[in-house]
């Protein structure tokens, strides 16, 4: 009997638990106002990038950054106007910006590059965690203080960036929206939300350029430095074109007993797969990266000729951390690199910032490894070797 | 009486002084005649405005907020347990929010996108009320069943431990930039509180910190024990039930408007008690209330301080500076 009472008042429990969760589900819904008046007259053609548009319509530039988590929605909407008079007829729940921006603050590293290229650092008023900085501009405007450090990209400083007013400030965008954007958002800052990281294809994140040059109506410049990168970036792919595959890649490294390797889907695998390289997880179609431990990464990747991407720099490093490093045959063979070939001593790393916008240099990078003969005139960018010693 | 008279003046003067001095120090430089100006008018600048009457204003009430709700609620939870080491988060309600953060952080670009979003900006504090709701509802069932308080409190500690083992889990298995987002709501932060979100901050933690004021006879009763306190005819189950529900509720909506604060509420209701020399409720209340405000306030002044242009995380702050400050006055005092 008093079993039978325990149980009622357990279901009882679960029931209300469950009812309060779809009261706190069922919040207010966003009205996903598209707002369509008129047909746009032209759009920028986008060739690799999944993730945004660019519409022209009469007076302003529609862009729109898509939500790769929800279809229904976009991320974000910006009408980009140049004239003053246009902005009262744009949907007011909308972004509304008045283009060329004047000053931009840069939460984003990877932009530095895509706005050197668009000849628009001179905008740039503010950035993050300035230490962290390789591009060596933005490191010179910053200690002359044309350049506002804001402290933690992800803890963002409300006060400095309100005396700053940035006409926006640009930042990565994640599934959740971050209580520090929100905050900015609601001080008036204009948010310009990037999520080149979700592409999957180096093409497709360097054709970003176009999405950032829509603010500072450089549209022509970008689709013409976009379509060098492209030619260069084929150019290479085709070298190994013809080539027999015979060497299989790995990648990442351990971080606390997790080994974090590209998914099939991954910008990574994809610059594999155009490098002419095997990979374990080509098939499959994760875009993010997969946790595995060193147990899986000794069955799976302990036959891989190559490892991109290690974080040691020699490989007595690699022994002193783990010597069951040594099992691996790209260990064996001498073939790991890392890719710290461009960095600061404050902890500033190129390829976390202008390799986005250079697709071409990273496969060069993989390919002068690999197959060295194909480019004998290239040295490395962003990779290096690890240093050999004598300890294995 | 004339001696609490006097402490009491002192420490609101002291609150007064901390509130001002928060809306008066952050890291634009804005002069003490600006903020002035901004805050009764305006200082002709809307940038000065907008930073003084929109972000520091509501990050200074919530500072007064914070550190008077959870210094009550650990008094409750101290006299309800009469353990010196409870505090607000012994019913495991802070690592209930956590959790649901944590699921809200790391299941984020799967499935449940579109729930999530569609709640916008209230997402974080609505999953976080979500576990701390969890969290007191299991708390609830179990002391409608057991007449005991220890185990309560045993029991309290293993949900919250089953909490944060679940927070680990989910975040061996989140990527590095869902990670950091989750980590940084851990560190704590008083500025989240806009003042569209105030009115359901406050009114929640005014309505549990008012409520604690009622409960003064049963509170002095119960330091007696259960034992005796029911001989005088106070009902231990009632009393523990709606004591647990203040606290949980209290602490939950600080928890999740804030993120979690540790510290205050476990020491204050003893400084507050050895300030007074007395375990009076009707002295102690008021007395935590006003302590744990002050400190929470000095404690957010000093985490606006630039240390190679990041700010520090208040979850720190308050046991790294206020240790310090409670060791002092206990060394010159020679006792709690």
């Amino acid at each position: 009997m008093n079993r039978l009472r325990i149980k009622n008042n357990a279901i009882t429990l679960f029931f209300s638990i469950f009812v309060f969760l779809i009261i706190g589900c069922t919040g207010k819904q966003k009205s996903s106002n598209s707002s369509s008046e008129g047909q746009p007259h032209s759009s920028t053609t986008i060739k690799y990038a999944k993730g945004f548009r660019i519409e022209h319509f009469d007076g302003y530039t529609r862009l729109t950054i898509l939500n790769p988590w929800n279809n229904s929605a976009p991320y974000q909407t910006y009408n980009l106007y140049k004239d003053h008079a246009e902005k009262n007829n744009l949907p007011s729940n909308e972004i509304n910006l008045q283009i060329p921006l004047k000053s931009i603050v840069v939460n984003t590293f990877a932009y530095f590059d895509f706005l050197d290229r668009l000849g628009q650092l001179d905008k740039i008023t503010g950035t993050t965690d300035g230490f962290r900085v390789y591009n060596p501009k933005i490191l010179r405007r910053i200690a002359k203080d044309s350049i506002a450090d804001l402290g933690d990209p992800f803890k963002i400083n409300l006060e400095k960036t309100l005396v700053l007013q940035p006409n926006a400030i640009l930042t990565s965008a994640y599934a959740q929206r971050d209580q520090y954007s929100e905050r900015l958002v609601q001080a008036g800052i204009p948010v310009i939300y990037n999520l080149e990281w979700m592409e999957n294809s180096p093409l497709a994140r360097a054709e970003w350029i176009k999405m950032i040059a829509v603010f500072f109506d450089k549209e022509v410049e970008a689709d013409s430095i976009f379509d060098q990168v492209e030619k260069r970036y084929l150019e290479v792919k085709d070298k190994v074109d013809g080539v027999e595959k015979k060497y299989s890649v790995m990648a990442g490294d351990n971080f606390q007993g997790t080994w974090y390797v590209p998914g099939g889907r991954s910008f990574n695998a994809c610059l594999f797969r155009d490098a002419n390289l095997d990979y374990y997880y080509e098939d499959d179609d994760n875009s993010g990266s997969i946790g595995l431990d060193i147990e899986t990464i000794l069955t799976q990747f302990g036959k891989a000729d190559y490892w991109f991407g290690c974080t040691a720099d020699s490989y007595e490093e690699l022994n002193q951390k783990d010597p069951k490093y040594r099992l691996l045959k790209s260990v064996k063979g001498k073939h790991v690199f890392n890719n710290k070939n461009r960095v600061t001593s404050s902890g500033g790393n190129d390829f976390f910032e202008s390799a986005i916008a250079n697709p071409d240099l990273i496969l060069s990078d993989l390919i002068k490894a690999v197959y060295p003969e194909l480019l004998p005139q290239y040295h490395f960018t962003y990779i290096k070797p690890l240093k050999t010693d004598n300890a294995l | 009486m004339k001696r609490n008279a006097i402490f009491f003046s002192i420490l609101i003067i002291l609150l007064l002084t901390a509130f001002f001095c928060d809306l008066f120090v952050g890291n634009a430089h804005i002069s003490i005649r600006e903020t002035w100006a901004a805050l009764w008018g305006s200082s002709g600048d809307v940038i000065i405005d907008e930073i003084v009457r929109n972000y520091r204003m509501p990050k200074a009430l919530t500072s007064i907020l914070a550190g008077a709700s959870l210094s009550v609620a650990g008094l409750l939870m101290q006299t309800l347990f009469r353990n010196p080491l409870a505090g607000p988060d012994v019913l495991g309600v802070s690592a209930g929010a956590g959790l649901g953060v944590a699921i809200l952080t790391m299941l984020n670009g799967s499935f449940l996108y579109p729930v999530i979003s569609s709640l916008g900006n209230m997402a974080q504090v609505i999953a976080a009320i979500a576990g701390a709701a969890l969290t007191l509802l299991l708390i609830l069932f179990v002391s409608s069943r057991i007449n005991d308080s220890i185990t309560i409190l045993v029991l309290g500690m293993i949900f919250g431990y089953v909490a944060s083992a679940a927070v680990i889990i989910l975040q061996s298995f989140a990527d590095p930039d869902s990670l950091k987002v989750f980590v940084t709501w851990t560190f704590g932060s008083t500025s989240n509180v806009t003042w569209s979100k105030m009115p359901i901050m406050a009114g929640i933690v005014i309505i549990g910190i008012l409520s604690s004021f009622f409960l003064q006879k049963n509170l002095n009763s119960l330091l007696l024990g259960e034992h005796y306190a029911s001989t005088v005819g106070l009902n231990i189950k009632s009393t523990r039930i709606v004591l647990i529900t203040i606290t949980a509720l209290v602490t939950g909506t600080i928890t999740a408007f804030t993120g979690p604060i540790a510290f205050v509420g476990v020491v204050i209701p003893h400084f507050a008690r050895a300030l007074f020399g007395t375990v009076n409720h009707r002295i102690v209340i008021p007395a935590t209330l006003l302590s744990g405000s002050i400190l929470m306030i000095i404690c957010d002044i000093i985490s606006q301080i630039p240390v190679s242009n990041r700010t520090l995380p208040i979850n720190a702050v308050t046991a790294l500076f206020g240790a310090p400050m409670i060791i002092w006055i206990v060394l010159k005092r020679k006792k709690l």
